[in-house]
């Protein structure tokens, strides 16, 4: 895993989200589940319980349930930027699955790769950066060759 | 001649290799030459630079620490003063400022950066007052150490 081969971005909020309205990246939940496996019990359960009340308390996100014959129970996560994140939740409990759920929530659609570093500033100095001639008034001179007498 | 016993001899000997090769040569894909292509090549070489990333992982602490130094030096010198001075002096005022934060400052924050080399001058002067004088005067406003508990 060097930092060169793996890709890597830098800390950004999608469209400076949150410093007026904020709006919540998740676009669509799709819950895909088997209605007879044992590995999507707590998913059965967390559709009985929580589904409704998560669908009220986020208007903006659609949710999707789909019953099919499958072998592992997913959540297909989708973003307003496009992209997909899938989480497999085989053999979790329905807590589990709302924790799950609530991580895939607060999370924006940006790629979850490193970040080059912590933090952001669009105005990274305020007193003015540095230059060449900040601490040299013109009273000082210009710059010349050290005179050697050899 | 029909040979039907043919299809029988066919093996197959690991249905993965094509997976497990891409696992080392997706690494490789910015090398230069056959490293990126031919997996015993790629093997080699993704290797040493696994090996030089951990390496240069704690090489990188280490730099960075002197690249700060060398900035928080020149941003001093401009101001008359020398590095040691400057960070010594800090110390004893009690400014728990690291290199990272005061070279952050010098570059974007020149004034604050003048101030606190102020800070250390006025420092380094009742220290000096304090060492040669003959201890008559009272000791100056930034050698009193306030502990806050």
């Amino acid at each position: 895993m060097t930092s060169r081969g793996t890709p890597s971005r830098f800390l950004q909020s999608v469209l400076q989200n949150g410093v007026g309205r904020y709006v919540c990246q998740l676009k669509r939940l799709s819950i895909i589940f088997s209605k007879n496996a044992q590995s999507s019990l707590g998913i059965r359960e967390f559709i009985e319980e929580g589904v409704v009340d998560y669908a009220k308390n986020n208007p903006s996100t659609v949710v999707y349930v789909s019953p099919q014959s499958c072998r592992i129970p997913k959540i297909v996560a989708e973003y307003l930027n496009g992209n997909v994140r899938e989480e497999i939740v085989t053999s979790k409990t329905s807590t589990q699955i709302s924790e799950v759920i609530t991580k895939l929530t607060n999370q924006s659609g940006l790629d979850i790769i490193r970040l080059r570093k912590p933090f952001h500033t669009d105005n990274p100095s305020i007193q003015g950066q540095w230059h060449p001639f900040t601490n040299r008034p013109p009273s000082i001179g210009p710059i010349r060759p050290q005179k050697q007498d050899a | 001649m029909v040979f039907l016993s043919l299809s029988s001899w066919i093996r197959s000997r690991g249905p993965d290799r094509y997976w497990k090769v891409q696992e080392i040569i997706k690494h490789a894909k910015h090398f230069r030459g056959r490293k990126n292509r031919c997996y015993t090549l790629a093997v080699k070489a993704v290797r040493r630079a696994f090996v030089y990333a951990t390496k240069g992982r704690r090489l990188k602490k280490r730099n960075m620490r002197t690249l700060w130094i060398s900035r928080i030096a020149a941003a001093s010198r401009e101001h008359g003063m020398k590095y040691p001075v400057l960070m010594h002096n800090l110390t004893k005022t009690s400014v728990q400022l690291n290199r990272r934060v005061i070279s952050d400052l010098a570059i974007t924050e020149p004034r604050s950066f003048l101030s606190l080399a102020k800070v250390a001058r006025a420092r380094q002067q009742e220290g000096f007052r304090a060492a040669l004088g003959d201890g008559k005067e009272p000791a100056g406003i930034f050698s009193r150490v306030v502990l806050l508990q």
